[in-house]
């Protein structure tokens, strides 16, 4: 007894001392170690909703990028590296994307490509920034551009852009005034909102309803029928594809006869089949990448992405895919930097991609325009007066 | 005014579901005195079967929605089988055990299913009613006749049954009921049973009107709790007005308040159970102190 | 002890030295962990000790955050001014939140909370203050002289340290009379309430420690995370916490915490499969409610009690030790002449069913007065009257010339009232001396100011309170079973239990109902000793009674009652031969009872 007790505190004491002489030392912390150095694959990082809600999204990010790096790897790699992709799931929770991002800085990745949630990446970029890792989102919110992040570029156009082309198309071209509005209050909802009503007031359009409702309403009678009381030529809906699918489905059914506009979301399949193809008819849609069949390059693209994963190629896809290729690009000219010069090396690329020509300015983004559609006949088809 | 009675109208088709999900809480509630906070996720999972075998086997829908019922039935009875060991011990951890089962039953729907959900056809063709301006779904009045069909067959079955007698002398003094040779514990398995069966078939009914997603049992499984306990808890006319109210709260708010509608629903639920904590038709409750 | 005080110094050293073993995002992970041991130890305060069903912690967790994210970037204020700040709006939301616990508790609580904190997450989701949809981003370092906060390992040490202090500040108001009383109030309200347990302020004191937890929580991570958005204070996130709260056993600070530190890493170590990884936590949820009621924390106790029982380890019967005989009072002087307990004109009815009609009965000071009838006749329901459970219809109720008619039962009992219940309401978590030390403590709320500035005042207090509380338990013969708990004690101790408990409140009345039942003749003849000698230290006695014996050889007068009204009163041998007393009581079995159900049901409109 008396013995263990001495030996015990023997080991107290003992700890005692190595942690004082320890702290007396330094304080813990870890060394800077750089781990693009050497002869081992280039370690990427996918960083998207891989369960959760918006984990469709996340899945067909990660097949745009494969498809991308493994047509690198086929090719030799990047000099004469391959390229090697962690997959992380942020589970399309900030707080979750904040973690990660620790995780990846810690584990040597120099470099990440997601998220597709705007929320996501921007609770991620001061931490990217600080551990000087580039980081190309999908994500389109202007609010990825007021955090000003060198680090930080986009591989699509903001919402400014979707919703400028948009309402260049209805007011200017189709000569549309009377406009309502119906927008979710989540993060991609507000974003429209409030690009759409910029869009609008500079062309000097007052909408005739402005309505928001919540990510997880599946109700709109209330707003709908006092939209349908204004009686607008066409109704702006800014909300993800399956919100935006019961608006336009339960606006159908409220008798609501003008056609809806809306960005990326309102092309999507997602979104025909939960309207059904006869409500969505009509619906305008501005969107980089209308189809697979409007360029040689997005047939070739469309055609791998068939091949390697089994499925349609859809716009997303195509935007991971973009945002990749000038990824790698950015690796090989700039003879496999990391951090800052990786970073200016990715400003300084022009790429030709899916979704047109990139050339990057200060704020990270890259592509300024995108193209009007409509859906007929249940498809996305590019508008012959736009 | 048309914005009103509209708004009126879609707050009614969906507090009628609201009203079937209230029903299966209270009915739980009244014969075992547990609060079944998987319940809403039962809603989902019966959601989720009827409209696997409506799209994918191609089933009637009303095939597709018995058996919806017969699975849901199952898991109601699986979950009553695992907590029974608590039953008229620990009120509190018996709820959080629910909890549990609720957490499970949304993850398995997600590993089944995957995360993002699925639209559901309409199953009642044919353009909306117009009546004066006023749009009503024909879908909606579908619901509304199943939802009062379903409450006349519960009441008559409680009421009229043997079995249904049974279970509320097991609801008023279930040492008495013992007493006289009711076997409680078949009694509750049913109740279980029925109240997943409801639940079914709220969810089976509401996949077409909204949108069937791992997550629909959250919000269905609250709101569909706050109005069992608007109307009384335990009761089941209070099941149906209060399904009722919070489904035209729900509507209204949402046109009033915009985004903020979640925050007033529910600040205006909470006021109202702080004046009166038994409902508006006062709690049926089983006291086993 | 000493085990106890090296353990404790190892444990801390060896989280001194932790940061030298991890990678930088290692020690991220445990910054986290630390975050929900914190807000763990809320939820264990408010639900686990108080018995209060409350599914907002995640939103006090939320204002703690979103207050110091508003404040430093909106307002330029520096971070610990905003952490102040921060921390007290989540004390004032933990009460708001708590409000609705006045009225109602169990699940009306729980989907109350539930519903407030998804108020509060659709707030911050519109709200342009807040940031909306996208959070804020941007929250400054938080400064500390010398200290680089920016580095996550020496913020760990912040945390640590603020932990540390949280955990040992929780337990200490566990064990001594702040949560003495909680634990008693969650075991059973209404003869907390009894007792003199101030149970509505008690309530919301426990919203309080929740709000205060969870607001400190927020604030550091505020200064971990630097961001903050809507979706990290999710209902998820809450059912997450709860399950933290249940696996590591809800009813000790320390298995909080365990849980909390234990489900993080389970979660850590799946983070590639969050779907399996909710299967796992949920499934281990209700195996923990159904096999391990006291989680994690009680499964050592579990784990000897059934080796116990297998005969495997020595020791066991909880009952070890003999009752020793009551020790009579000293002959206390007469207590001054007059009314002790007036009731006047008192009805009750229960939705049209008349309990009580009119009835008017006065004890004088110093009399056993023994109140009979047949069952349903209304006794305990003229207790519960005069004991403020049940607010009379119609009628006054005075002690000792003061009116408190419907008062709260702590104002009563703090008043000089005592009572014990028919069917033994003892705190089934307490041990036999804590249940005689929550009737001993005549603290009162306003006092827990000193929990917060001067600990070694209640710490005396609280020493000085068990030195006297040993003596209660030694007069009442209870010695050998102090450290029992009340389930595993014979019925006969049990009574005794309950009548200590009832004089540790030292009261004027004590009101006993049905004391006999259940018992022996020996231990008849022992409680009637027990109640002569109480009546003899100066305390008025009701006593309700069926063992007529009992009431002839003991009460000064007797009341009887018959339907809810006084249809007797006088001498016992007098009223034994009254007419009408003999016809109630052949009658019995034809009387219409007031049916127990009927009383139950009120029972959620009870007043405590």
């Amino acid at each position: 007894m008396s013995l263990f007790a001495r030996r015990r505190v023997a080991i107290l004491s003992t700890v005692a001392a190595a942690t004082i002489a320890l702290s007396a030392c330094s304080a813990p912390g870890e060394d800077e170690e750089s781990s693009s150095s050497g002869d081992g694959p280039i370690k990427i990082a996918v960083v998207n909703a891989q369960s959760g809600q918006l984990s469709s999204l996340g899945a067909w990010e990660l097949k745009g990028v494969k498809l991308a790096v493994d047509e690198w790897n086929k090719a030799g790699g990047v000099g004469g590296r391959q390229i090697e992709l962690g997959v992380f799931d942020d589970q399309g929770d900030p707080t979750v994307g904040t973690n990660l991002a620790r995780k990846i800085a810690s584990e040597g990745y120099v470099a990440m490509l997601g998220t597709a949630e705007s929320a996501v990446t921007i609770a991620m970029a001061p931490i990217l920034q600080q551990e000087e890792i580039p980081n190309i989102t999908s994500g389109q919110s202007p609010g990825l551009v007021a955090v000003k992040s060198p680090f930080l570029f986009l591989n699509g156009p903001t919402s400014t852009t979707y919703d400028e082309t948009l309402a260049k198309y209805i007011v200017d071209t189709k000569g549309i005034k009377s406009i309502a509005v119906i927008t979710n209050n989540g993060s991609y909802g507000k974003g429209e909102h409030d690009a759409f009503l910029k869009a609008l007031s500079s062309r000097g359009v007052t909408p005739v309803a402005d309505h928001a409702v919540t990510t997880d309403q599946k109700d709109f009678s209330a707003a709908l029928t006092s939209i349908r009381q204004k009686n607008p030529q066409l109704i702006f809906v800014g909300a993800e594809e399956v919100q935006s699918g019961l608006i336009v489905k339960q606006a159908r059914d409220l008798g609501i006869k003008a056609p809806f506009a809306g960005a990326a979301p309102q092309g999507t399949p997602v979104f025909i089949d939960t309207a059904g193809a006869a409500n969505a008819e009509g619906t305008i849609v501005s969107s980089p990448y209308l189809s697979n069949e409007i360029s040689d390059a997005s047939r070739t693209f469309a055609a791998a992405y068939k091949a390697m994963h089994g499925e349609d190629a859809e716009m997303h896809g195509a935007k991971a895919y973009d945002g990749a290729q000038i990824m790698l690009t950015a690796l090989k000219n700039s003879n496999l930097a990391t951090g800052k010069p990786l970073a200016d090396a990715i400003r300084s690329t022009k790429h030709a991609g899916l979704l047109g020509n990139f050339t990057f300015d200060e704020t990270g983004v890259g592509i300024f325009e995108t193209s009007i559609g409509t859906i007929t006949s249940g498809k996305l088809i590019a508008a012959t007066d736009a | 005014m048309q914005v009103t009675i509209q708004t009126f109208i879609g707050g009614l088709s969906l507090g009628a579901i609201y009203a079937l999900v209230a029903m299966g809480f209270s009915l739980v509630y009244r014969t075992m005195g547990l609060v079944n906070f998987a319940h809403g996720n039962v809603v989902m999972i019966g959601a989720y079967f009827a409209s696997t075998f409506y799209l994918s086997a191609k089933l009637p829908f009303a095939a597709a929605m018995v058996i919806a019922l017969v699975v849901t039935g199952l898991i109601g009875i699986v979950i009553e089988r695992v907590l029974r060991p608590l039953e008229n011990k620990d009120f509190d951890l018996m709820l959080i055990g629910t909890i549990g089962f609720g957490i499970v039953l949304e993850a398995l729907a997600i590993i089944i299913w995957g995360a993002t959900g699925r639209a559901v056809p309409s199953p009642v063709p044919g353009a909306p009613l117009d009546v004066f301006g006023i749009r009503i779904r024909t879908y909606d009045l579908v619901v509304l006749a199943i939802a009062a069909a379903a409450t006349a067959v519960l009441v008559l079955f409680l009421q009229r049954t043997k079995r249904g007698a049974a279970m509320q002398a097991v609801a008023m003094d279930h040492q008495a009921a013992t007493a006289v040779g009711i076997h409680v514990g078949r009694s509750n398995s049913i109740a279980f049973m029925i109240g997943a069966g409801l639940a079914a078939l709220a969810g089976g009914l509401v996949g077409p009107l909204l949108y069937v997603s791992p997550a629909m049992g959250g919000t269905l499984g609250i709101k569909g709790f706050a109005a069992a306990i608007l109307g009384g808890f335990g009761s089941i006319p209070g099941a149906i007005i209060g399904g009722l109210c919070i489904g035209v709260l729900d509507g209204f708010t949402a046109g009033h308040f915009q985004g903020y509608s979640e925050l007033v629903t529910f600040l205006v639920f909470t006021v109202i159970i702080m004046v009166r904590p038994t409902g508006i038709f006062g709690e049926r409750t089983v006291n086993r102190a | 002890m000493r085990y106890r005080v090296g353990g404790i110094a190892l444990l801390g050293v060896a989280a001194w030295l932790l940061p030298y073993q991890l990678d930088s995002y290692a020690i991220h992970v445990v910054n986290v962990m630390l975050l929900y041991a914190l807000l763990a130890i809320g939820l264990g305060l408010a639900m686990g000790i108080a018995g209060q069903i409350n599914l907002a912690q995640v939103a006090f967790f939320g204002v703690g955050a979103y207050v110091t994210a508003i404040l430093t970037t909106k307002s330029g204020w520096g971070f610990w001014a905003a952490a102040v700040v921060a921390i007290l709006a989540a004390a004032a939301i933990g009460l708001l939140v708590g409000t609705p616990a006045l009225r109602m508790q169990s699940h009306y609580l729980g989907i109350v909370t539930l519903g407030l904190a998804l108020a509060f997450t659709n707030w911050v989701t519109n709200s342009h203050l807040a940031g909306g949809a996208e959070g804020i981003t941007g929250i400054p370092r938080p400064q500390l002289p010398g200290v680089d906060l920016s580095s996550e390992y020496l913020f760990y040490y912040v945390e640590l340290i603020v932990f540390a202090v949280a955990l040992a500040f929780g337990i200490f108001v566990v064990r001594t009379p702040l949560g003495r009383r909680m634990r008693a109030m969650r075991d059973d309200a209404l003869a907390a309430g009894a007792v003199g347990v101030e149970v509505p302020m008690l309530r919301m004191t426990a919203f309080l420690f929740a709000g205060v937890y969870g607001g400190i929580a927020g604030v550091l991570y505020a200064g971990l995370i630097r961001y903050v958005a809507p979706e990290t204070f999710s209902i998820a996130n809450m059912f997450l916490l709860l399950a933290m709260v249940i696996i590591g056993g809800r009813q000790s600070l320390v298995g909080c915490v365990i849980g909390a530190i234990s489900l993080a890493l389970v979660r850590e170590l799946l983070v590639d499969y969050p779907t399996y990884a909710q299967v796992a936590y949920g499934s281990v949820v209700v195996l923990t409610v159904v096999f391990a009621p006291t989680g994690l924390a009680g499964l050592p106790r579990r784990v000897t009690g059934w080796l116990r029982r297998r005969g495997w380890l020595p020791g066991g019967a909880a009952t070890a030790g003999a009752l020793r005989p009551f020790q009579p009072y000293g002959q206390a002087p007469a207590p001054q002449a007059g009314p002790m307990l007036e009731v006047t004109g008192v009805s009750k009815h229960f939705r049209g069913l008349t309990a009580l009609q009119d009835i008017t009965l006065t004890v004088p000071a110093g009399q056993i007065r023994g109140i009979v009838g047949p069952n349903g006749s209304g006794k305990t329901t003229l207790f519960n009257v005069v004991s403020g459970l049940y607010k009379p219809s119609a009628g006054r109720v005075a002690i000792a010339g003061t009116d408190l008619t419907a008062a709260r039962p702590y104002r009563l009992a703090q008043a000089g009232i005592a009572r014990t219940f028919q069917n033994l309401r003892l705190f089934a978590a307490l041990t036999v001396r804590e249940n005689v030390l929550v009737a001993l403590d005549r603290s009162r709320i306003r006092s827990i100011w000193r929990y917060a500035v001067w600990q070694v005042g209640v710490w005396r207090h609280d020493r000085e309170l068990r030195r006297r509380a040993d003596q209660i338990l030694e007069r009442f013969g209870l010695t050998d079973f102090a450290d029992s708990l009340p389930g595993a004690l014979p019925y006969g101790i049990q009574r005794r239990v309950e009548v200590a408990r009832a004089m540790a409140a030292t009261p004027r009345l004590l009101l006993l109902d049905e004391p006999a039942a259940g018992l022996n003749g020996e231990e008849v003849r022992q409680l009637a000793e027990i109640v002569r000698s109480i009546r003899g230290a100066g305390v008025t006695v009701v006593v309700i009674e069926h063992n007529m014996g009992l009431v002839m050889s003991l009460c000064d007068q007797v009341t009887v009652l018959s339907n809810g009204r006084i249809i007797a009163d006088g001498e016992p041998a007098r009223v034994a031969v009254d007419p009408h007393v003999i016809e109630a009581y052949l009658g019995d079995s034809t009387v219409i009872d007031v049916p127990a159900a009927e009383e139950a049901t009120q029972a959620t409109e009870v007043k405590l």
